[in-house]
């Protein structure tokens, strides 16, 4: 079967339209340069943020800064509570995201509301760091504002194309190659700059409750980024830190969950056993009148935090639930009327929680926010954002790759990055890689070895008769993982895992039509970071404790002295490396 | 097995707006114009629901997503104890 070869010139592209790519995107057209974005779905609705998200956190100088809390402050919170974190990174994105809030704001994004005490009439609450410091917005629509913007920018939208490859000439970013979801193109890209924005890596195990594809995260997301980047040479940190499971709302995943008064059942919810006891205390809304008048002690404030985090979150196995479940969420009994409608508005602004709370709850099950409670139940293990795993990236956002520049969960050391990472660090990169093409007087050559090598396994997939269905490779890596690279771990299962990862890459995979050419290739992406969380782990000869929660059952004690540091896997001519970087504070 | 969208063939118009946006391309254009969109994934849907939210006759039931039985949460009804 033939494909139809659209080449295509760009002076910057953006690889993935989520959150970060149309803020890159945005930003780089500021320079007059032709930019195109490059999107599997569509941009209005893909990627992590694309059912909307309700909140973002930032340093507000206006209001940390008159409550006495420097960046340094939030730096020493972010370190204390989430272990590994490249310093760099962390300040490229705590000291600009309320000038991007701001930028957001301009894009029509409301983030005032009357009803605030605080300085800017601001929605900030308590979430990553001891202090408030998440914004709650109403973020509904952010995706569909910023592909307005792109557009009106004249940034060039290529919707339902999967980008497979990069191509590099002499060292240097000169091009990439897409497949097009829905029918028989493939995308030949010349660039001088690029932007790797394909967000999380998901697909890598299935839910209790049996339903395929009902991520929190979409589950277009299968690591496309992180496969180019390994095949292109480039080194990814953190493979191994695939988070065990936590617990939220049983049966249905979304981003939010009734557990303790965190996140978008913020403030008033928490957890009660089948006697009624609260094993998970509700929070309150943040005294800022007491913080404003008083100096605050950083320390204290970050000391009394940390203690006070597993009395609201369950960070429970599935194990550690089976002893002392069933558990239930809700809303609290002295919840107010205020507290409960803000509940729902978060609910209605974030993600798949807006689905879950304003269908799902409110209409399928009849659901009283006041008095009902919902049961609490296993996720899955991920590569969530809190896991920081991905490209190395110096602090202008650059791979070792010039001109390749990335971006938000594609990246790796920042944990929690999550839309912070994306906004703040698609800003940067855009205008890095805007700069970077200004320099190019000409496109490189680009070599068409990748573009023959893409055309021929597509067209074997399409010609295949005995190959598998794309489903049947990804549950068998799945149940790899599953078993052999779990949430305890052994250098042995380890190993056989990595010998039956390489068995499954190469199952000959059949194919009929441009979607499910698609779906094959995401398997390869699948397998390719299934490969890299495997190898990782056997890498990282110690175990660590929460929020990671790494074990290595064969080293179970922690090990700072070699392995305070990120992990960093690469290929070269076929053969996996390995290194440390050390981790400086 | 999965049947999680429910297209209204009396009510969809075949705008085609589900097909353009959903962000794990299930749907297909129906070949006669004017005809619902056929799913042609199921399985593959992720429940965010973008299709009923931006369709334009969703007020009036075009296009409706049901929950798996397996997603749906288990409640505990107005009570605070087991």
């Amino acid at each position: 079967m033939r494909f139809n070869v659209i080449p295509i010139e760009t002076d910057v592209l953006i690889i993935g339209g989520g959150l970060g790519g149309c803020i890159a995107a945005i930003k780089a057209s500021e320079h007059g340069l032709n930019v195109t974005i490059a999107e599997k779905a569509n941009t209005t609705h893909s990627g992590s943020a694309g059912n909307g998200i309700d909140h973002i956190w930032a340093y507000c100088p206006s209001v940390h800064g008159k409550m006495g809390w420097t960046i340094n402050d939030m730096f020493e919170d972010h370190k204390q509570a989430y272990d590994l974190v490249d310093k760099d990174l962390f300040y490229l994105v705590a000291s600009t995201m309320y000038d991007r809030i701001l930028d957001l704001e301009k894009f029509g994004i409301n983030f005032r509301y009357e009803d605030s005490k605080i300085p800017g009439k601001f929605r900030i609450v308590p979430q990553f760091h001891s202090v408030p410091t998440s914004f709650n917005f109403d973020g509904r629509d952010i995706k569909k504002k910023l592909t307005e913007q792109a557009i009106r920018r004249r940034v060039n939208i290529i919707n339902r194309v999967m980008i497979t490859d990069l191509i590099s000439t002499d060292g240097q970013i000169s091009g990439a190659l897409g497949l097009s979801t829905r029918a028989m193109d493939i995308y030949f890209f010349k660039a001088k700059a690029i932007v790797l924005s394909t967000g999380r890596s998901n697909r890598l195990g299935r839910h209790d409750s049996g339903i395929d594809f009902e991520w929190r995260a979409p589950g277009s997301l299968s690591g496309d980024g992180k496969s180019m980047a390994l095949k292109a040479g480039l080194e990814l940190i953190n493979m191994e830190f695939l988070t065990p499971s936590t617990i939220r709302v049983r049966n249905y995943h979304q981003t939010g969950g009734p557990s303790g008064g965190v996140a978008t059942w913020y403030p008033a919810s928490d957890v009660i056993d089948s006697s009624g006891k609260i094993v998970f205390f509700r929070d309150y809304f943040y005294d800022w009148k007491k913080y404003f008048k008083e100096k605050m002690d950083a320390t204290e404030s970050r000391t009394r935090w940390l203690k006070a985090i597993p009395l609201h979150r369950p960070g429970l196995t599935k194990d550690e639930y089976m002893k002392v479940g069933p558990l239930y969420g809700g809303c609290s009994k002295d919840a107010t009327d205020y507290e409960i409608d803000y509940i729902r508005w978060s609910n209605s602004n974030e993600g798949k929680c807006y689905r879950f709370a304003t269908y799902h709850l409110d209409q399928e099950m009849n659901f009283n926010w006041a008095k009902d409670r919902i049961e609490l139940g296993p996720t899955l293990r991920e590569l969530s954002s809190a896991s920081a795993n991905g490209v190395v990236v110096d602090k202008n956002l650059e791979t070792k790759l010039k001109g390749l520049f990335a971006i938000g969960d594609e990246v790796g050391g920042l944990p929690w990055s999550a839309a912070p990472g994306a906004v703040a660090m698609g800003w940067h990169a855009g205008e890095m890689a805007a700069k970077h093409a200004e320099k190019e007087n000409s496109f490189l050559p680009v070599s068409k070895g990748k573009l023959e090598s893409l055309e021929e396994l597509c067209s074997n997939m399409l010609s295949s008769k005995e190959g598998f269905y794309w489903k049947e490779v990804e549950l068998t890596v799945q149940n790899i993982l599953d078993l052999n690279c779990s949430d305890l771990r052994t250098e042995a299962m380890l190993r056989r895992g990595i010998d039956l990862i390489r068995e499954i890459k190469n199952a000959p995979i059949r194919a009929e039509n441009p979607h499910e050419l698609m779906r094959s290739l995401e398997v390869k992406s699948v397998i390719d970071n299934c490969e890299l969380i495997v190898r990782a782990s056997l890498e990282r000869r110690e175990s660590r404790k929460r929020p990671v929660r790494f074990q290595r059952v064969d080293f179970p004690e922690q090990d700072d002295k070699n392995y305070f540091a990120f992990l960093a896997l690469r290929l070269e001519d076929g053969e996996f490396k390995f290194s440390k970087i050390p981790i400086k504070h | 097995m999965f049947r999680p969208i429910i297209i209204s063939d009396d009510i969809c118009k075949g705008c085609n707006k589900c097909v353009d946006i959903c962000p794990m391309d299930v749907f297909v254009p129906n070949p006669e114009k004017g005809k619902p969109p056929i799913v042609m994934y199921p399985e593959e849907c992720w429940y965010d629901g973008v299709c009923v939210y931006e369709c334009p006759l969703k007020e009036q039931g075009a296009i409706k997503i049901i929950t798996p039985l397996p997603m749906r949460v288990f409640l505990l009804k107005g009570k605070d104890s087991a």
